[in-house]
């Protein structure tokens, strides 16, 4: 008989939830989800990365590649059917481009794909705009989002410029890290994905969450909304509470600096209604709910095994981890710490602030764009469209502004001198008038806007 | 710090430069698998010599022919598919009838070594899977064998000009197969298997080890792959085709132009050629081959061959001598012992880690290796296995009276014996000639 022994055994123990964290050989997965789509997500992710690992890295980008694809057709007959359907597609939108993207943002393609493969990702209870679908990869290093085909065209048509722009920045930036787009056909349906890095931590919860625009009409939570356990607040909820985020003179300097540039990119490519994201995480109250937690002695089994990353070892002799925080590595981090090459977009709280903090603000919802809202509008004979969303008639850069304006009055402390023209953006794209009027927004005395 | 020469831009540096794979600084170390893939491309296209991977092997698929890339990548993908999915206790008869199937579509991705548009199919893969481990295969080495390099051609020809392959490792044969073999192949399938679960995979009969149907530009090519019956290492100077039949059983002067021709039974016969094995592995063998053939003749199979091959040993010693003085500089097929052993010569491949001596083999990978007995007049080794057993006697009564004769093919022969009387003639032809 052959040297690999099949039996029950080995069937059993690949269905228990191993907590083993180091593998040997090549883990099996199963691409088990609640529903096909999701299946049929990882099982695409995991393929493509492969097919990527036999593809060589190119010295750089050709035209072409901002216009390729790779498409799969699955057709399988009474094979393979216990956690897949038995037909699907799978396509990959510009593979070589968000290879590329990965890699500037410092993700390894192999944790890319281990984060997204190797347990179903999970629903979000945030909303986008107009409802579309959120997922998080099970160890929360990513979002998942539902797009539409229209957003598909629209990151096509901005991809190379978006692509350039991260280049000389060396990825050091506030806009959303694109890492892949998919597009998935499950029973007919087609289902549009885009893949961002997550705003908010893998490991530390966000106790209470904003998104700004700086703009003016109803900008609040809905009652709804206040009622969920993380709602979403909004510009007004902001000011009315008198909030301001305490991160130090430094930081905040290099902060708007980023969002700057940000603003005036998505103002020259005509992309507005875009938030600012922002996650407040309460360090004390972090460790109360700990402790809580641990007071009552329980024993959850959770989804995940504890391997996001190369980071989580937990086998030093460290406490039990907390349900609370899946993936807490004990004393390996102390609380209100992280990694920043994870938590890219960390801040935490300068030292003489109330509060222990840790803050995670960056741009979110940046492809809407103006021609495109033109018409709908006109279409629909008023600007307002969808639920949530709200009336604008401003233009990209009047949003820009604005909104700039607003997140420059959101910290704690006198807003930094405007930068000079040797300091904007070598390479800047944006229009000129902007970088005079620049002086003008900043110099303004920290006002509340009038509504 | 330090010398930084990516082919790919670098998180924080745009340089464009020339590939190298030098050290990388610790902090790009999320690059690193980017980089360590070019750098073990580059190694894949200057044939490494190195045994052990770390990381992943890059795998181009890089062939002559778009076909053979796609075979490549066709088992790649089946393999891997199939370690994601658990191994059932035992087959069940829906697995007897599945099929995976896959299209490509890529555009402007990907072109270097594949087609952008392809199928592939894969016949009852669990079946298969199941086969494979009764046959003591692993399944990453099949897929290695199958896709770390091309699969080179053959010289040697099926019945009607089938085109067959080797891997490139030698362990497997690929052979181009017809519609109706793989018809035939679904209907005696259950029964086979049941016969290798039976006999503990302990057969002469072909060790069929997957199944596959390729569509590149449109034309369709169904492939089988078996296990190689001659060795993966020791050479075979001289190879025969025995049906056991009367009628033109002779190499023509054609094949016998060929560097390893394909001789027949009369050739045999007039070559007053012996198989020296003792008692003990003649017995073996003719249970082994009794048992086979009852088993075709009750599956109504016919027109096998038993093939025959022979390695010389001194033969084989002196060919490496000549070899290592004119081509002491010679870039070999294979990989070395890496263990202080001499040269390989070319007709050597992949040995194993421990070097072996003249005429040794490992009997788990050469499963039809068979020594010559103390008393041979010369040290051989004999390879001898049965082939081409998807003939079905009713396929072939309704060709012959399609075609009014029951002739059909080139090479193949007039035969008007039924599977029970093919089989008993085969079985005494083999017998008296190991006598």
């Amino acid at each position: 008989m052959s040297a690999n022994c099949t039996s029950a055994a080995a069937v059993s123990a690949s269905k228990t939830k191993t907590k083993k964290k180091h593998f040997i050989g090549q883990k099996v997965k199963l691409f088990r989800a609640s529903e096909p789509i999701l299946s049929v997500f990882m099982w695409g992710v995991n393929h493509t990365v492969n097919e990527l690992s036999n593809v060589p890295v190119p010295v750089m980008l050709m035209p072409d590649d901002f216009k390729a694809y790779s498409k799969i057709k699955v057709d399988n007959h009474l094979f393979n059917k216990e956690n897949l359907p038995s037909r699907f597609k799978f396509k990959e939108y510009c593979p070589m481009v968000f290879r590329n993207l990965r890699e500037r943002f410092g993700i390894d393609d192999q944790d890319y794909q281990n984060s997204l493969t190797r347990s179903a990702p999970l629903n979000s209870d945030s909303q986008g705009r107009f409802g579309n679908r959120f997922l998080c990869s099970y160890d929360h290093r990513f979002v998942i989002k539902t797009i539409s085909s229209e957003d598909i065209a629209e990151m096509h048509s901005i991809l190379k410029k978006y692509h350039q722009f991260i280049v000389e920045c060396h990825g050091n930036t506030l806009l959303p890290q694109f890492l892949g787009m998919y597009r998935l056909t499950v029973d007919g349906v087609e289902t549009y994905m885009v893949v961002t890095r997550n705003v908010f931590s893998h490991r530390l919860t966000v106790h209470r969450k904003y998104d700004l625009k700086g703009s003016t009409v109803s900008r609040e939570a809905s009652d709804k909304e206040k009622a969920k356990e993380l709602p979403t607040f909004k510009d007004n909820d902001f000011l009315n509470e008198g909030q301001k985020l305490q991160i130090g003179d430094d930081n905040k300097k290099y902060f708007l600096e980023k969002l700057k540039r940000d603003v005036e990119f998505l103002a020259t490519l005509k992309i507005m209604d875009y938030s600012l994201l922002v996650g407040i995480h309460d360090v004390e109250r972090a460790e109360q709910e700990e402790m809580d937690v641990e007071g009552a002695g329980e024993e959850e089994e959770y989804e995940n095994d504890g391997m996001g990353g190369g980071a989580l070892t937990g086998s030093f002799g460290t406490p039990p981890d907390s349900p609370g925080n899946p993936l807490n590595c004990g004393g390996f981090f102390g609380p209100g710490e992280f990694d920043p090459s994870v938590d890219v977009y960390a801040i935490k709280s300068r030292d003489g602030a109330g509060k222990k903090e840790v803050y995670f603000m960056a741009i979110i919802d940046i492809l809407t764009h103006y021609d495109a809202k033109k018409k709908a509008a006109h279409a629909a004979k008023t600007v307002k469209h969808g639920a949530g969303a709200e009336i604008s008639t401003v233009n990209p850069e009047q949003y820009s502004k604005r909104f700039y304006e607003f997140m420059s009055n959101i910290f704690v402390g006198p807003t930094p001198p405007p930068p000079t023209h040797a300091q904007l953006r070598p390479g800047g794209t944006g229009p000129s008038h902007l970088l005079h009027s620049s002086s003008s927004f900043l110099f303004a005395p920290a006002r509340k806007l009038s509504h | 710090s330090g010398d930084l020469l990516a082919a790919v831009p670098v998180l924080g540096e745009d340089t464009a430069s020339i590939v190298t794979p030098t050290a990388i600084p610790s902090h790009c170390a999320s690059n690193m698998a980017s980089a360590s893939s070019i750098a073990a491309s580059i190694a894949s296209k200057t044939k490494t010599k190195k045994k052990h991977f770390v990381a992943q092997k890059v795998k181009l698929f890089r062939a002559s022919d778009p076909l053979l890339s796609v075979l490549m990548w066709g088992v790649n993908h089946s393999i891997n598919e199939l370690s994601h999915i658990q191994i059932p206790i035992m087959l069940m008869p829906d697995d007897f009838k599945a099929y995976s199937k896959i299209k490509v579509d890529n555009h402007l991705f990907n072109k270097e070594n594949m087609p952008s548009h392809f199928k592939f199919k894969e016949y009852c893969p669990l079946v298969f899977r199941n086969l494979r481990e009764r046959f003591g295969i692993d399944d990453q080495e099949f897929s290695n064998s199958l896709t770390r390099s091309a699969p080179l051609n053959s010289d040697a020809q099926g019945r009607s000009g089938a085109r067959f392959h080797t891997s490139y490792d030698k362990r497997y044969v690929i052979k181009t197969i017809s519609s109706e073999d793989v018809a035939e192949m679904h209907n005696i399938l259950k029964k086979y298997h049941q016969f290798i679960v039976e006999c503990h995979g302990n057969t002469l009969l072909p060790q069929f080890l997957g199944m596959y149907r390729l569509t590149v530009d449109g034309d369709e090519t169904y492939m089988i792959v078996t296990r190689n019956v001659f060795s993966h290492r020791l050479s075979v100077y001289k190879k025969y085709d025995l049906k056991g039949s009367t009628v033109a059983r002779e190499a023509s002067d054609k094949e016998k132009a060929k560097e390893l021709p394909t001789y027949k039974d009369n050739d045999f016969i007039n070559d007053g050629q012996k198989i020296y094995i003792d008692g003990e592995n003649k017995k073996m063998f003719l249970e082994k081959l009794r048992k086979d053939v009852e088993f075709l003749a009750q599956l109504k199979l016919m027109d096998y061959s038993l093939l025959v091959g022979i390695h010389d040993v001194e033969r084989a010693e002196q060919e490496e001598v000549d070899s290592e003085d004119n081509e002491a500089e010679d870039d070999g097929e294979s990989d070395g012992g890496g263990v202080g052993t001499p040269p390989d010569s070319p007709s050597n491949t992949l040995d194993s880690t421990k070097p072996l001596s003249p005429g040794e083999f490992d009997p788990s990978i050469d499963v039809y290796a068979i020594k010559s007995n103390d008393g041979a007049p010369r040290k051989e080794v004999y390879f001898m296995a049965i082939i081409d057993i998807l003939q079905h006697y009713d396929a072939k009564k309704k060709a012959a009276h399609a075609a009014k004769t029951v002739k059909h093919g080139a090479g193949a022969e007039i035969s008007t014996v039924n599977p029970e009387q093919y089989s008993k003639r085969f079985y005494d032809f083999i017998a008296t000639i190991l006598s």
